[in-house]
């Protein structure tokens, strides 16, 4: 592996320090310098990217990535793709996301069982390019719930994106058998959604029984849980069961937030807020007018999603990026639109959306101390921006703005006319 | 789609005429000029890439491929990969045939039901590289043939690289199964292989079943190939009109006969390499030579080279392929069969190229427009450094195959030439 110096650079490093004009040398796969200001960095042996001024950052981390959703406009669609073709699917759409930038993603549950676990195992082994990927299991659910496809006429499982289960034996099987297969975390489908009419978003629908014994199955196996929590009863109960990973969050209480709070190490949230926005503004094309989706209670959400996650984002709780891209309105590879909307719903930052894809992402993939900042020693996942994401975060959707992806030290993206100039000669061309 | 010149090139056009320094000029998918000499096309518009001298020739042609194999040393490990894992690996097997400069494959059988339909959708739906592709079926057998692997204690299909049928309306269903999934071959297994424990000159599948399956695939417009090791086998598909004949061995001169009257309706695809291999460099992976002769290779290769003689002088289609991808002939390593057609059956070099693009053009089903380098062909076209003829072993380093191009696209543009006029070079 060769060293590759980036210089000329201007730095995000991922720590909340404003942008500095400098240096980075990546050594293998690590960063190995990180310098302020030019040729502070020795050169020798090592390919020079002169950036000419554009921005290096943390690869981005997506908090809640369903690889196997295909881009389609509704939750049937997912289950009429055979396994063979959901596996290249899938694999198709991790190269997307590692080319969009995203070079960490957490799996938030894959359609059919084994899709995250065999995606996650072949970048992991070099077989396709992807980003670094935490493998989910499928939703767990229970009938009635969201993930249960089935009709009454046509009651196989596998019509059915989530697994389901009744009762806290059935849990425990399920949970198990994901296990065995490898996954990173269990995914739990704790409260309904707005998309499923019978069980909207505020509503509850697993029992604390079977909640419990679903973490507690992989906790002994030393892995996460991530909930599907729309509803506020949902998210109290992923505190209470120590749930590590919230999705949506969207309808909190005081209590709830107070848990929260008082738990805010040891939880994320990822609202997956693109959904609730793109459900309103982007899904006419696809059948579902505003009018439409008021009337299934989108509105509604997003306005509580907003006020809950402004709470979170002022007391401190973790608020991550990405989040049900996979669908028509959300193709995979827009995920960056969360940021934008970090700062215009939540109040957030530009700087502190950045953060919370680089910085938090690190910590939600579980290598906080190595991966999602540009500091000496960490992993070196970095994208190379031409502008400034912070002065317009809509850069980071354009793929003509993403000039370089790097991934463990290794160009996925190779910035074009860059890569052969050296600092001190040119070519004669 | 730019327009490609391959200039200064010396051209193995595989319609059998000695190679020539040339040119040839691509437009669209398509070659669309041949010249001989220098200076003869013109430049404007083009890229042109000079070949230095360098060997332009067809694309190959392998007549008998299973992606699903899975470079392991026995028959059991490829069921043992779970469908997921299995897909992923096919993907990626297309791909290195289309590296190695194989651009066209014939499926011989998929070792899950649809594992070579996916593979050849994806392909041409441009989602995963790799070359023209005909899917293939399972391999249809009967308890007890080749392709069931199924235990007493465990009778599961799925432990099963083959499909297994009983009687005329089982095989009814099973082709049309495969059929409706979107085949382009249905692959029968007539005869046994020695390494599953069934002798090779065993044919153990009747003529009703087999009648039905032909009539079935005919219908539709598809093709049947087989496993046909056996004399009787390979008379079976002689009478039952099956195309593609893969081994054909034990070949008796009935069978020869019957062959060579329907010549132009008949592939041959011996799978030679497997013979040679299994019989003398699988001691690696626990066949000595020893164990191999007492399986009964070292007669078949021998029995084989005979026949497939034979079969060579009278004319008949002879192509190359064949079980590459278990551990002693792995995937990619397949142009060993080049050498091995004349090393062991007496084709001229020629010959042995020609069976691999000329003939493998009319195998594809596209006699008249691909396996030769003539205007107005499919540009699938190799540039190779050096002279296949003089060392055909050449075509099976990918350092020396400059150039692989499908369609009219490069697959791996010619390193250090691409970029050249020909009027100026870049003052490096």
């Amino acid at each position: 592996m060769t060293s590759v110096l980036f210089t000329n650079v201007r730095i995000i490093d991922g720590t909340g320090t404003a942008p500095y004009a400098g240096e980075a040398l990546v050594q293998g796969n690590r960063i190995a310098r990180v310098a302020r200001g030019t040729r502070s960095l020795p050169t020798t042996g090592v390919t020079v990217i002169d950036g000419a001024g554009a921005t290096l950052m943390p690869g981005m981390v997506e908090a809640h990535t369903h690889f196997s959703w295909n881009d389609a406009a509704g939750l049937s669609d997912l289950q009429r793709l055979p396994l063979e073709e959901h596996v290249l699917w899938s694999a198709n759409v991790a190269k997307r996301y590692l080319e969009a930038g995203w070079t960490s993603c957490v799996g938030a549950a894959c359609a059919k069982p084994r899709l995250d676990v065999v995606t996650r195992n072949a970048i992991n082994q070099g077989l396709i390019p992807g980003p670094r990927y935490l493998a989910g299991s499928q939703e767990i659910t229970v009938a009635g719930g969201l993930g249960d496809e089935t009709l009454p006429h046509l009651p196989f499982p596998e019509l059915s994106f989530g697994v389901l289960v009744s009762g806290a034996e059935e849990m425990r099987k399920a949970v198990r058998m994901f296990l065995k297969y490898g996954v990173d975390h269990v995914k739990l489908n704790l409260s309904g959604d707005n998309f499923t009419p019978t069980s909207p978003a505020g509503t509850t629908w697993m029992s604390d029984e079977e909640v419990a014994i679903a973490v507690r199955e992989a906790h002994m196996r030393g892995k996460r849980v991530a909930a599907h929590a729309r509803s506020c009863e949902s998210v109290k109960q992923c505190v209470r069961h120590g749930i590590e990973i919230i999705y949506h969050a969207s309808f909190t209480d005081e209590e709830a937030l107070d848990m929260l709070e008082a738990n805010r190490d040891r939880h994320f949230v990822a609202p997956g807020i693109g959904i609730l926005i793109a459900m309103l503004d982007h899904a006419a094309p696809w059948g579902i007018t505003r009018q439409k989706a008021v009337e299934m209670g989108y509105e509604v959400e997003l306005a509580a999603a907003v006020e809950s996650l402004k709470k979170m984002h002022k007391r401190g709780i973790r608020v991550l990026p990405g989040g049900d891209y996979g669908f028509a309105f959300t193709p995979h590879g827009e995920n960056a639109r969360d940021l934008e909307y970090f700062v215009k719903y939540v109040g957030m930052t530009p700087m502190e959306a950045l953060l919370s894809a680089t910085r938090h992402g690190g910590e939600i993939m579980m290598k906080g101390g190595e991966l999602g900042q540009l500091k000496d020693g960490y992993l070196a996942d970095l994208i190379l921006v031409d502008g400034d994401p912070l002065a317009n975060l809509g850069i980071l959707r354009d793929p003509s703005r993403l000039l370089a992806v790097m991934k463990d030290g290794v160009f996925y993206k190779e910035p074009e006319i860059r890569s052969a100039q050296s600092r001190w000669g040119r070519s004669v061309a | 789609m730019a327009n490609v010149l391959f200039t200064n090139v010396r051209i193995l056009d595989a319609t059998g005429a000695a190679p020539y320094p040339g040119e040839v000029l691509v437009q669209g998918n398509r070659i669309s000029r041949v010249a001989r000499g220098a200076r003869a096309l013109p430049t404007g518009g083009v890229t042109t890439v000079d070949g230095g001298g360098a060997t332009l020739m067809p694309g190959l042609v392998e007549a008998h491929t299973h992606f699903s194999w899975n470079d392991q040393p026995g028959l059991s490990e490829i069921q043992r990969m779970p469908t997921e894992e299995h897909i992923l690996w096919c993907a990626h097997i297309a791909k290195r045939y289309l590296d190695m400069g194989w651009t066209s494959c014939m499926g011989a059988a998929t070792a899950k039901p649809r594992l070579d339909v996916v593979i050849r959708n994806a392909i041409e739906s441009g989602q995963i590289p790799g070359p023209r592709y005909l899917a293939a079926s399972q391999e249809i057998t009967v308890p007890g043939g080749l392709g069931d692997e199924t235990l007493p204690h465990l009778p599961y299909p799925e432990f099963s690289f083959g499909a297994i049928v009983n009687g005329p309306e089982e095989m009814r269903k099973t082709v049309r199964m495969f059929l409706k999934y979107g085949v382009d071959t249905v692959k029968l297994n007539l005869s046994g292989e020695y390494i599953a424990g069934i002798p090779a000159e065993f044919t153990p599948m009747t003529d009703e079943e087999i009648a039905v399956a032909v009539k079935e695939a005919h219908v539709r417009g598809k093709r049947v190939s087989a496993h046909a090791r056996s004399a009787e086998s390979v008379k079976q598909c002689v009478r039952h009109g099956i195309e593609i004949i893969y081994h054909a061995s034990f070949a008796d001169e009935e069978a020869l006969d019957m062959l060579e009257a329907r010549k132009d309706h008949h592939f041959v695809a011996p799978g030679i390499a497997w013979l040679i291999n299994t019989s003398f460099h699988a001691a690696e992976w626990g066949i000595t030579p020893d164990a191999a002769k007492a399986m009964g290779y070292h007669r078949e290769l021998e029995v084989a080279c005979e026949t497939l003689k034979k079969m060579h002088r009278r004319g008949i289609r002879i192509l190359p392929g064949g079980d590459y991808g278990f551990a002693w002939i792995k995937h990619g390593t397949n142009a060993k069969d080049l050498e091995y057609f004349v090393s062991y059956l007496g084709f001229t070099p020629m010959e042995a190229l020609r069976s691999a693009t000329f003939l493998g053009g009319q195998i594809m089903l596209r006699g008249s427009e691909l396996g030769q380098v003539k205007e107005g062909y499919l540009a699938d076209l190799l540039l190779v450094d050096g002279d296949p003829l003089a060392n055909l072993a050449v075509l099976q380093d990918p350092k020396r195959i400059l150039g692989i191009m499908k369609d009219g696209v490069f697959h791996k543009d010619p390193q250090g030439r691409a970029a050249r006029g020909r009027w100026s070079l870049p003052a490096a």
